[in-house]
């Protein structure tokens, strides 16, 4: 009984930086329309930018605030350098998807010239646990939920009331609308892909004393991040946070239960199960 | 207040407006007419930046605003009224007013021109909280014209208000527009068949197939028999 709590705290852990991460996709997605195929190398960009600030002898705290800023600035040049000169084409999304793959892979590579194939760590942020009620909750675990949790509530608040927040949720539901209304839409979309990116590699640097960081690491959490969305129902990030914390669990009860392996299988064997009987996803629109 | 000189738009090899020259004189009311899909859409949309235009010159208040973005013209305040709404559907009717006064000038007026926008249609104020997605056409339609009000225009593009209204819809659509052209607001209407409005306005165009084909003040428009024609339905 103690260990199925357990395991379902681990799932919830998890859940909640995939959530975080998730949300990310599926604002940009959202937004602009294009599916961001480097979103997972952005994952292990966060992780690499965080080890190398390790490297310089920083603290977690100073680390995660220079990782972010950095995150912050690769999402601007990345948006403004390959992405924005695209739009003035009339079929720019689909351009802009297979840009964002030759990045994924462009970056992947530069990671293993630049940092080798092997695996990095980082630190563990806090050793310990917290006993509670006859259970053991790690430390780390607990902060990276906080963490994660913040900075989602921290974010849909900012979505709902914002003037920024708001100008970037009337150009995901309508472009035009957007444009009449005075919006900047060069400014909007860069904006929303630095944030995204920011997410993305945020959850990197939160998974990364777990799960390492490798290379070619990011695509495992694309396809993760990819079936949250599309079970949370493309561009819904209300959609992506249930998907995200549901998959969470279902991914720690099945390591569990029958192991790694079978995590994936789950997961595609829920989404596949849902678009079945929905096929727009759990909170997703038509159109 | 607009001088449209000699522009030319294309939807890719479709050649849409042939040298289209317009000017629309301050707190002047002038409608625009003509066929459907001969480009008296797009003439707005090229006001507003959201066409762009492949050469000629477009003028706002004596200032070159040919390649402004949009964002930049509803700053100067010139504002697109579209007839397919472009409303945020998921946002209740009060953010979308919200949004339409988006732009820094509308920002200090805001509340002033919500109070405003509310006495006009008083049927927004009742649907404040709803989601724009559950308004019927005539109120949709009425919250892209106020969302509109909200930007502090000095030149409203109106594009076919009326479309697909009931009568008595259509005649709260004119008296907003009676009532907004009284605050001096200078206005280019595109509307169709409607003989109603014709008595509004101080200048008729008449844009066919891409061409201006005449160019007048009311007076003189009326008594043409092609105007007649495509304008009351005579």
């Amino acid at each position: 009984m103690y260990e199925l709590i357990d395991v379902i705290i681990s799932g919830v852990t998890n859940g909640s930086v995939y959530a975080m991460m998730a949300v990310g996709l599926s604002l940009v997605y959202g937004v602009t329309k294009v599916f961001n195929f480097a979103y997972g190398s952005l994952y292990t960009l966060g992780g690499y930018l965080a080890f190398t600030f390790f490297g310089c002898g920083f603290g977690y705290p100073l680390v995660i605030l220079l990782t972010l800023v950095s995150l912050y600035l690769a999402g601007l040049l990345i948006e403004r350098v390959i992405i924005r000169p695209l739009r003035r084409r009339e079929d720019w999304e689909m351009l802009a998807m297979m840009v964002t793959l030759g990045l994924a892979i462009f970056l992947d590579n530069l990671y293993q010239v630049v940092y080798g194939p092997y695996v990095k760590s980082l630190p563990i942020m806090f050793s310990g646990n917290l006993q509670l009620a006859g259970f053991m909750l790690s430390i780390q675990d607990l902060v990276i939920f906080g963490i994660a949790v913040l900075v989602m509530g921290g974010f849909m608040i900012f979505l709902n009331t914002h003037r920024l927040g708001m100008a970037i949720e009337a150009v995901a539901q309508d472009m035009t609308g957007a444009q009449i209304v005075g919006i900047p839409k060069d400014r909007v979309f860069g904006f929303t892909f630095a944030i995204s990116t920011v997410l993305a590699g945020f959850g990197g640097i939160l998974l990364a004393p777990k799960y390492f960081i490798t290379p070619f690491g990011g695509w495992d959490i694309l396809v993760k991040a990819w079936v949250i969305t599309a079970l949370g129902g493309m561009g819904s990030v209300r959609g992506s946070l249930y998907a995200a914390f549901l998959l969470g669990i279902i991914e720690a009860l099945i390591g569990w239960q029958f192991g790694l392996t079978w995590i994936l299988f789950a997961w595609f064997a829920v989404l596949l199960g849902t678009l079945i009987v929905r096929p727009q996803g759990l909170f997703g629109t038509w159109g | 207040m607009i001088e449209i000189e000699r522009i030319d738009v294309f939807y890719g090899e479709f050649h849409v407006l042939k040298n289209v020259s317009l000017n629309v004189a301050e707190k002047d009311l002038t409608i625009l007419t003509g066929p459907n899909g001969h480009g008296k859409s797009t003439l707005l949309k090229a006001i507003c930046g959201l066409q762009p235009v492949c050469s000629g010159r477009i003028r706002f208040a004596g200032k070159d605003i040919t390649r402004l973005s949009p964002e930049r013209r509803v700053e100067k305040g010139i504002v697109y009224i579209a007839e397919n709404r472009h409303l945020f559907p998921q946002m209740s009717v009060l953010k979308n007013l919200k949004l339409g006064a988006y732009n820094k000038n509308a920002r200090r007026d805001e509340a002033a021109n919500l109070a405003a926008v509310f006495e006009l249609f008083p049927r927004l104020k009742e649907r404040k909280k709803q989601p724009a997605s559950t308004l019927s056409g005539g109120e949709a339609r009425m919250l892209a014209f106020a969302r509109g009000l909200m930007s502090n225009a000095r030149f409203l593009a109106i594009d076919e208000p009326s479309l697909g209204l009931a009568p008595n819809l259509r005649m709260n659509v004119f008296n907003a527009i009676r009532e907004v052209h009284k605050r001096e607001l200078t206005i280019l209407l595109v509307e169709q068949n409607i003989p109603k409005i014709a008595e509004l306005a101080d200048r008729i165009h008449l844009l066919e197939e891409g061409e201006m084909t005449f160019s007048g003040d009311r007076e003189t428009a009326l008594a043409q028999d092609t105007i007649k024609q495509a304008f009351l339905g005579m």
